[in-house]
Parts: C-alpha cells; sequence; structure tokens
C-alpha cells in the first residue's frame, strides 16, 4: 500500500520542478533578441500604439514585477492569447488542440518500446552469450544510435515508397474529418470509439510509421536495461533457492526475477518520457504531424512567446506527473523505497 | 573542497545540523550572487549604461536560479534512478545524487543572489 506521505512529497517536487522551468522560460524568452510589443504591434505600428501594447502586457514594469506576475499566471496556467500562430485565440485552447497528437504519439512509441523491449531484454539475460543475446544487443545499439532524422525518412522510403505499404504522412487519410467525431482528441481511440472501422483502420496505419521510429529508441534502451538488471537477479540466492526446489526456469524467472528486475527499467521508462516528447518534435516534422513540438518550433521560429512558455511548461509538467507516477509504481514493485 | 558524505537514514546527523550545513551551502551562495550583482550593476552606473543593465542582469539570475532549481529538483526526483541507470548499463561516471544536489543547491543560491541583488539595486536607482 502507497503511504500518502509519500505521494504528498513527490506532489511537492512538482512545485520546484514548475518554478525552475518557468524561471528558465522567463529568463530565456526576456534575454532573447526581440521586442513582444512590436511584434504583436506590427512592424508598421506608430510608437505611441507600442506604448500602449507595451502597457497593457505590462512591459513597463520593473523586470521582478514582471517576473512575479509571470510564475502568478503560471501557477493558474493561464499563459495568455497566441500573438501570431492563431492570433487573440487563448493559448490553453492552442495547446488543448495539438496537445493529444504529442501524447498519442508518445504513448504508442512507449507501448511499442515496452512491448518489445521487456521480453527482448529477459530472453537475452537468460539466453546469455548466445546467438540470440548478440543479436538483440547489436539490435539495441543500433536503436540507441540511429537518429530519428535518419530513420524516419528511411522508413518512410523503404515502407511507404516502395513497398507501398503505409501512408508517408499525417494522422488519418484527408477523407474523413476526425473533427465531427472528436472526443478525447487521440485519433485512434476517437474512431474507435465512434465505431468507423475504416476510420480505425486509416488512423493505425497512419501511426504505425511514427510510432515505430521513437519506439525503436525506447525498445533499444529498455531492452538493454531489462538485461542487464535481470542478469543481475538472476545471480540472487533466491532465484538459486527456487531453482534448487525444483521450479521450473520459466516459473522461476517471471515469477520471481521480473518483479525485482522491473525496478530500474521502470525509472528509465519514466525518464526516457521527457526524450520520448523531445523525440516527438523531430517524429512529428518528419511525418508531417501537427503536434505540439511542431507548434512549439514554430512559435519559436516566429517568436509568439505566449506559446512557447505554455507548451515549455506543460512539456515539464506533463513529464513531471509521468515520474510521479514511476515513483509510485516504483514503490509498489518495492515498498522499501518508500522509507 | 570535498563533497559532505551521504549518511544512512539511521546514522544522519541531527535535523538542526543538517538545516544548518543546508543553509550555509546556499546562504553563502545567495551572498556571493548579491555582491557579484550589486559590485556589477555599481559598475554600469558609474560607465553610464545601466538602462538595460537591471533588467539583463536580473533575467541572467533567474537564468542561473532556474538552472539550479530545476537541477535540484530533477536531482532530488530521478537522482537514485540515474545512479542505478548508469550502474546497469555500466555507464558510471562518478555522478551521484548528493553531490548533484549540493552543487546545484548552490548555483540556485547563487542566481537567488544575483536576482535579490539586482532588485535591491534597481529600487535603489528607481527611489534614487
Amino acid at each position: 500500500m502507497i503511504s500518502t506521505r509519500f505521494v504528498l512529497k513527490r506532489l511537492l517536487l512538482l512545485v520546484p520542478v514548475l518554478v525552475g522551468v518557468a524561471s528558465l522560460v522567463f529568463s530565456i524568452l526576456h534575454l532573447s533578441p526581440g521586442d513582444p510589443a512590436l511584434t504583436i504591434a506590427g512592424e508598421r505600428a506608430s510608437e505611441e500604439f507600442v506604448r500602449q501594447v507595451e502597457e497593457s502586457l505590462g512591459l513597463n514594469d520593473p523586470i521582478w514585477v514582471q517576473y512575479g506576475r509571470f510564475l502568478a499566471d503560471a501557477a493558474q496556467f493561464q499563459f495568455g492569447e497566441s500573438f501570431i500562430i492563431q492570433r487573440n485565440t487563448p493559448v490553453r485552447e492552442v495547446l488543448a488542440s495539438k496537445l493529444p497528437v504529442t501524447l498519442e504519439l508518445a504513448l504508442y512509441g512507449q507501448l511499442i518500446g515496452v512491448s518489445l523491449g521487456i521480453p527482448l531484454g529477459i530472453l537475452s539475460a537468460v539466453k546469455q552469450d548466445s546467438i540470440t543475446d548478440h543479436l538483440t544487443r547489436i539490435g539495441a545499439l543500433t536503436g540507441i544510435s540511429v537518429p530519428i532524422f535518419w530513420s524516419g525518412p528511411l522508413l518512410i522510403l523503404l515502407f511507404a515508397q516502395m513497398l507501398g505499404w503505409l501512408p508517408t504522412s499525417g494522422r488519418i487519410s484527408v477523407l474523413y474529418n476526425v473533427e465531427a467525431i472528436r472526443v478525447t482528441g487521440l485519433v485512434t481511440i476517437d474512431t474507435l470509439l465512434a465505431g468507423n472501422m475504416e476510420m480505425f483502420v486509416s488512423a493505425v496505419r497512419h501511426m504505425i510509421l511514427p510510432a515505430s521510429v521513437i519506439g525503436v529508441y525506447s525498445m533499444a534502451l529498455i531492452s538493454r536495461m531489462m538485461r542487464s538488471s535481470m542478469l543481475e537477479v538472476i545471480r540472487q540466492d533466491y532465484m538459486r533457492t527456487a531453482r534448487a526446489k525444483g521450479q521450473g526456469a520459466k516459473i522461476t524467472v517471471l515469477k520471481h526475477g521480473f518483479r525485482n528486475a522491473m525496478i530500474p527499467v521502470i525509472t528509465v521508462i519514466g525518464i526516457q518520457f521527457g526524450g520520448l516528447l523531445g523525440g516527438a518534435v523531430l517524429t512529428e516534422t518528419v511525418f508531417a504531424i501537427g503536434g505540439i513540438g511542431t507548434l512549439l518550433v514554430e512559435a519559436i521560429k516566429v517568436g509568439d512567446y505566449p506559446i512557447v512558455q505554455g507548451t515549455v511548461l506543460t512539456f515539464a509538467f506533463l513529464f513531471t506527473l509521468v515520474n510521479l507516477g514511476v515513483d509510485i509504481t516504483y514503490s509498489i514493485l518495492d515498498p522499501r523505497i518508500e522509507q | 573542497m570535498p563533497a559532505e558524505p551521504d549518511h544512512p537514514t539511521e546514522e544522519r546527523p541531527p535535523l538542526v545540523e543538517q538545516a544548518t550545513v543546508r543553509l550555509r551551502i546556499v546562504g553563502t551562495a545567495v551572498l556571493v550572487g548579491v555582491l557579484i550583482s550589486t559590485g556589477a550593476l555599481a559598475g554600469t552606473v558609474l560607465a553610464g549604461a545601466y538602462a538595460t543593465s537591471v533588467d539583463t542582469a536580473f533575467a541572467l539570475g533567474s537564468l542561473v536560479f532556474g538552472f539550479g532549481l530545476l537541477g535540484w529538483s530533477g536531482a532530488v526526483a530521478l537522482g537514485r534512478g540515474i545512479e542505478s541507470m548508469q550502474n546497469h548499463l555500466d555507464t558510471g561516471t562518478g555522478w551521484t545524487e548528493p553531490d548533484a544536489r549540493r552543487a546545484m543547491a548552490r548555483i540556485l543560491g547563487f542566481g537567488l543572489g544575483v536576482m535579490l541583488g539586482t532588485m535591491g539595486f534597481g529600487s535603489v536607482l528607481v527611489s534614487a
């Protein structure tokens, strides 16, 4: 059973993480060249109008007042309205429309990584120094080393252009209108909820390549960790005792070894989620999927500061929440960790 | 200066002693930050170019503070996991959670000091 004190302590840790990220965002935007008031008002705006905009944004206040106001707004997830990308639209609305795209990609990527990485890692450990082990390790090393901007176009070339099995870009065929059936924003789930199998198949086919690209990287690291962790567990006395008592090898590994070997692997899965979100930026670009990563890049390019602030803080919030989940799972697997 | 040892739970010094050590780590860094920012800003006033220097100094201070705070909370939240990951992947670099926490505490303290020093100096300039 998880103690409330442990969860509360971990929840409290969210505060410094978010204050730290907010401070970084504030300072980077303040130090970067460009004048937000001029960006909003436009290059040809009169000086008086620019001053009015400055006043309305509070840019005339001392910087520490702006900093305090920024932190207070960030604490309430208030980032104002987009300057350029979707002019006069609240940042929260813009993020709400883009976030599910990235989340869907990261979730399926992680699903591929976990569902392939864990069994491969166990197999590699159980058959240590065999051909299977060597192949798995080479595969893992390749997966970690190959960058997304290279593997993405390569998969498109092979599976979309040459073999014609899968679509090259987008989230679903242009023939379908997913906005009409939007519930969660996750296309695969929404099409399933709508009971339209043709749309669902189209959404899944569009998801396979991008999710595989980030999933392979995730799988590589997880299988490497799983192998190493399982090898350590296999050598423990309690495993030897279970085998000596006549328990089968498979049962011993899965029943006694798996749970303990999973502890460091779970940590990696959590830490990696941040990497997946970062990787999603590249994957979204390669596969032309308009998610939060693409939005961030676009906002930085055009100087849409409220979008940049909102996106970065949302990333940080998601990352810390996932790690909270990891900590809780961690303490379920090994209650001593709560101490 | 060598890092202070990380004591197991049962051997940890009393809370007051722990708090004093932590306060000293952050406090000295804050002091250094205040002194450096005040000195630098005084220099810009003498040079007659202080108009944007207060804003820039504060933004730099908040950059360092944000980095330190994020690093500190990251070390607290993920430190043990990272240590364990390094061990399992045979990529041990000698990085430890307590060392990272202490280093980040100093960095965030310095950033906070710069921010406080800038605020104080800026307020004096505005009122003068």
